[in-house]
């Protein structure tokens, strides 16, 4: 043997060893597991048009999305986290985000936040949500508005109607006039649970912001029965007067054609309708989109946020992972690429959106998200699970869905019904 | 009862060989059984111990008493839950097995087509509760469904609205159930109408009985036990629906067509109030024994009968 | 009355049956009429009508190309995985449950009347009690996500009625049989594959059939204890209808419907005569 000692190939063949550890910890691959809801339509494009910029970053994407709706994507999450083997990141939003991460180790985002400077582009309410015990566990993706007011194009034309209407009195007026000029059912919205709740929700943070807060989001026990609650009880019977009485409990998709003839003349609506109506073939010129009613005549935007949620793991390729989804999360191009698919405004405030790509639709929405943040007027919606738990919103909406459908139940009713399934529930 | 060795077989071998040769059919009659009742009974154990728990999201340990099943029973879901329940199971089992009697004894009449017509009431079992509850979701729509159809033949004072009437929206789900599952009930009378001895008919028709009489006193009482046998599957498939309502009026309108296996979806998955749910569903247990234990008394007692007649 | 001799009376039967069977027709031909419509056109139109034109290729789409998130395959892939879960628990839960239903009915034992009550009690069992039981156990026995999984619990669960059904089939065999082929020195194999099973065909279809259709029509454990590619095609069916920024795609889906349903339906027409059969002569107790 030559001058090459014992210890000298020992010392080469732990180099040997390590190298490859170095360069394991370097480029390890980031890969994902997700699941969420999101299956078909523009929100499985969007989902997928993510996980194809993760690839392009280098990353493997494992997304397994559950047909259904949140219920089923929550029973598969419970089923995996109860099995030991939660995804590395999963949909979720809400106070839900609190309720669930004391059943599950979450990852501590705060670093990159910080680096990122999320938190100064978010609102300060949808942040809220998304730091229970004050530290980022998830991130926001995309906000919907829960009220917009959608108006027939036709349906105005026939009323001769000349301005849009600002506050509940004048969306009553109109409401009136176009029923008298042969618009046979001024209201088009549909039946299910969340309409009947996004009718009630857009009556009462239309008429107080500050009754919804302290009475909806704060389950204030004086505040839910204030005499406001009782005012948008009764302004959710006559939206509910101007429905057709066949629309029972089916989505409002039904009533579009008729809505579109001039049939129906208006609707509140969440953002994602635009969406729906171009899909079903009807044009932008069909319908015009305003801000919700609200009666002080600044916008009251009612947040409805999607969020994903990082649940920890050991494996050092799904922490790289998470590292990368959460800064494609946050990142404006991101956002902008994926609101554009789905129809919904981004979660960051420095969005320019006066360039190409945008509808007006989602142009006059994030201005109105903008006006209602600097009015403290961004709250957060009850029928889509963003205000209380699910459980809280489920027996409150039971008796906003009773009320809808039942003709003989009077607003004071309803209120003490409202205080009685709130003290049920909690 | 232990069986009675044939006194042939019984050779000398010893007691530990003989239990040893028994061994595997031992195994292949007990295993299957005991995994399905050990699993039914540890399965209903576990849902009993939860719904005293205060487990929210997922199971957890801690002893509320009876706070959960006061939480259900005071909702109004429960209380029309289960006020539904008795409409809807008493409503669809008879109506099913009338259904079922009426198209088997027309289908008993030797007529042409019979095979085609026993298929189209069956194929509806065929089909998923979802689907079913779908599609009848559109007929039964007053604005696009049957009453649209008539209304437009020229009967325009028709009215068939009972989808969107909180009062009578639970004989919606009763008649999409009745045709989801009324060709089983069909299935089994026409095997019992077949299946009546023919010299009992012979002997009534000797008699100079007629048709109305035929049936009422020979046929229908030979039906007796296949009837009980429709009953309890009937039952069975009115107390776990599920899939059915949520498809037909997702428990609506309002909370009108709410059952109690819904209220316990609801409440375990839902709502993320998995001990709440699981009182509900304790709760469906009970019901369930208060129908079938006076059936399980009767028979045992006509059992005993039977073995000292 | 069972030879037809009045003729004005047939005529009402014919005419009777047929509305009835006319009725029970009008929901299956919904869904095909929509599954030859566009979204748009039912979207503009009403949910229930006549196709402007024939989209035929809404089966195109739906049999491959239409996409669940990131995979576009249609519902095949899908069909695959509900059969590798449908005929292995239909078969193995079919076969135990004969056994089972033999041995409780004929063969007798310590605790028989016992334990095929707590078993067929378990019909009664809803499905919402037992699907957090069920991961838990899977989870323990290292089955979660996997098809195996779904073939086991939709056999377990199988067992109370294939039991219930065969038992209820196999107590009108007289006993004499079995106590003279037990006297020839018969011991229980042979018994069961020399005398029951060649009696058994129409119990056994019946069972079969109710089976297939149950696990093949089955939502919830499909769902939650599958991931991905691996769902049954009840997923795929929902994924079709759930999505919240468009309109229910219900052209394709109907299509989609009656593609998932061809072979619940194939298995009631050719076995449809033997389920009536296997019901007769004393079938039920």
């Amino acid at each position: 043997m030559n001058s090459i000692s014992r210890r000298t190939m020992l010392v080469g063949a732990a180099g040997l060893f390590a190298a490859p550890g170095l360069s394991r910890a370097q480029t390890v691959k980031p890969r994902l597991t997700v699941i969420s809801q999101w299956s078909t339509g523009s929100d499985g494009a969007a989902i997928t048009a993510l996980g194809k910029k993760f690839e392009e970053r280098g990353g493997t994407w494992e997304h397994s999305p559950v047909p259904g709706f949140t219920t089923e994507m929550m029973n598969k999450l419970r089923a995996q986290i109860m099995a030991g083997d939660p995804p590395a990141c999963s949909q979720l939003k809400g106070p839900e985000i609190a309720a669930w991460s004391k059943i599950a180790a979450t990852v501590n985002l705060d670093a990159l936040v910080a680096a990122a400077g999320y938190e100064k582009v978010v609102a300060p309410d949808l942040a809220r949500l998304h730091k229970p015990g004050g530290k980022w566990i998830s991130l926001p993706l995309q906000i919907y508005s829960t009220n917009m007011l959608f108006l027939s194009k036709r349906a105005v034309d026939k009323a001769n109607a000349d301005k849009i209407p600002v506050t509940w009195a004048e969306f009553n007026a109109l409401a009136e006039k176009m029923k008298a000029a042969g618009v046979t059912y001024p209201i088009a919205n549909g039946g299910t649970r969340p309409d009947d709740g996004q009718k009630f929700e857009a009556a009462l943070a239309g008429i107080s912001p500050a009754a919804y807060r302290t009475g909806i989001m704060n389950l204030d026990e004086k505040a839910l029965k204030a005499p406001e609650v009782k005012a948008a009880f009764a302004q959710v019977r006559k939206i509910a007067d101007w429905m057709d009485p066949n629309t029972a409990a089916q989505h409002y998709s039904i009533n579009l054609q008729r809505f579109v003839a001039g049939d129906m003349g208006m609707m509140i609506q969440g953002g994602w309708a635009q969406g729906v109506l171009l899909n079903a073939g009807f044009k932008l010129t069909d319908f015009i989109i305003a801000p919700g009613p609200s009666d002080n005549g600044k916008p009251v935007f009612l947040l409805n946020a999607d969020a994903f949620i990082f649940w920890q793991r050991k494996e050092p390729d799904l922490q790289a992972g998470q590292t990368l989804m959460a800064q494609l999360v946050m990142d404006p191009a991101i956002q902008t690429m994926y609101s554009q698919i789905t129809g919904s405004i981004p979660v960051r405030t420095d969005v320019d959106l006066s360039a190409g790509g945008w509808s007006d639709g989602q142009r006059r929405t994030a201005a109105a998200l903008k006006e209602a943040v600097a009015a403290n007027q961004a709250v957060l919606s009850l029928a889509h699970n963003m205000a209380q738990e699910n459980g809280m919103t489920a027996a409150m909406i039971d008796v906003i869905t009773e009320y809808v459908k039942n003709k003989s139940i009077t607003p004071e009713q309803a209120v003490a019904r409202l205080s009685d399934a709130v003290e049920g529930a909690r | 009862m232990s069986e009675a060795v044939p006194a042939a077989a019984r050779g000398s071998p010893p007691a530990a060989l003989d239990l040893l040769r028994r061994l595997p059919e031992f195994l292949t009659i007990w295993v299957p059984l005991l995994l399905s009742a050990g699993h039914l009974v540890s399965f209903a154990l576990w849902t009993i111990w939860v719904s005293f728990t205060p487990s929210t999201l997922v199971p957890v340990s801690g002893w509320t008493g009876m706070r959960n099943y006061t939480a259900v029973m005071a909702t109004r879901n429960w209380q029309i839950a289960f006020d539904n329940l008795l409409v809807f199971g008493c409503g669809f089992v008879l109506l099913s097995l009338l259904t079922g009697l009426l198209l088997a004894i027309l289908l008993d009449q030797r007529i042409r087509g019979e095979n085609v017509l026993r298929s189209i009431f069956l194929y509806p079992m065929a089909v998923s509760f979802v689907v079913t509850g779908t599609v009848w979701s559109w007929l039964l729509n007053p604005g696009i469904g049957i009453q649209k159809l008539v209304n437009g033949l020229g009967w325009t004072s028709f009215r068939f609205d009972w989808l969107i009437d909180r009062d009578m929206a639970i004989w919606t789900v009763v008649i999409a159930a009745v045709w989801q599952s009324s060709g089983f009930a069909m299935a089994l009378f026409l095997a019992g109408l077949r299946s009546v001895d023919a010299d009992l008919i012979k002997a009534a028709q000797i008699d100079g009985a007629g048709p109305i009489r035929m049936y009422r006193r020979v046929i229908l009482p030979t039906l007796w036990p296949i009837t009980v046998t429709v009953v309890v599957i009937q039952l069975q498939f009115a107390i776990t629906t599920f899939d059915l309502v949520r498809a037909l009026t997702g428990g609506g309108p309002g909370i009108a067509t709410q059952l109690p296996a819904l209220v316990v979806y609801d409440f375990m998955f839902q709502r993320g109030l998995l001990a709440r749910g699981a009182a509900a569903a304790v709760l469906m247990l009970l019901i369930l024994l208060a129908v079938l234990l006076p059936y399980a008394a009767w028979r045992y007692v006509q059992h005993r009968q039977a073995a000292h007649a | 009355m069972r030879e037809g001799t009045f003729a004005p009376g047939r005529i009402l039967v014919y005419l009777v049956v047929w509305l009835i069977a006319a009725a029970y027709l009008v929901p299956f031909a919904v869904v095909v009429l929509n599954s030859l419509r566009t979204a748009e056109e039912i979207a503009q139109t009403s949910m229930i009508g006549w196709p402007k034109q024939l989209a035929w290729n809404n089966y195109a789409t739906a049999w491959a190309d239409f996409c669940v998130a990131q995979t576009c395959a249609g519902i095949r892939p899908y069909m695959l995985n509900s059969a590798l879960v449908t005929i292995p628990a239909t078969v193995v839960s079919t076969l135990l449950g004969s056994i089972a239903g033999y041995a409780v009915s004929l063969w007798r034992f310590r605790g028989d009347r016992w334990i095929y009550g707590i078993v067929t009690l378990g019909i009664f069992l809803p499905q919402q009690m037992r699907l957090l039981p069920w991961t838990i156990v899977l989870r323990d026995i290292g089955l979660t996500n996997t098809l195996t999984g779904l073939v086991l619990i939709h056999t377990i669960q199988g067992l109370s009625f294939t039991v219930l059904f065969c038992r209820n089939y196999y107590i009108a065999i007289p006993q004499e049989l079995i106590r003279a082929a037990r006297i020839d020195g018969a011991g229980f194999y042979r018994i069961f594959w020399r005398i029951v099973l060649p009696l058994s065909p129409p119990i056994l279809i019946v069972t079969v059939i109710w089976q297939f259709t149950h696990i093949w029509n089955e939502f919830l454990y499909g769902v939650t204890f599958t991931t991905g590619q691996q769902q049954p095609v009840t997923a795929a069916l929902i994924a079709l209808s759930a999505a919240v920024a468009d309109i229910p795609q219900h052209g394709v889906q109907s299509a989609a419907v009656i593609i998932a349903a061809l072979p619940t339906l194939l298995v009631y027409l050719l076995g449809g005569k033997y389920f009536v059969r296997g019901l007769t002569a004393g079938a039920v107790k």
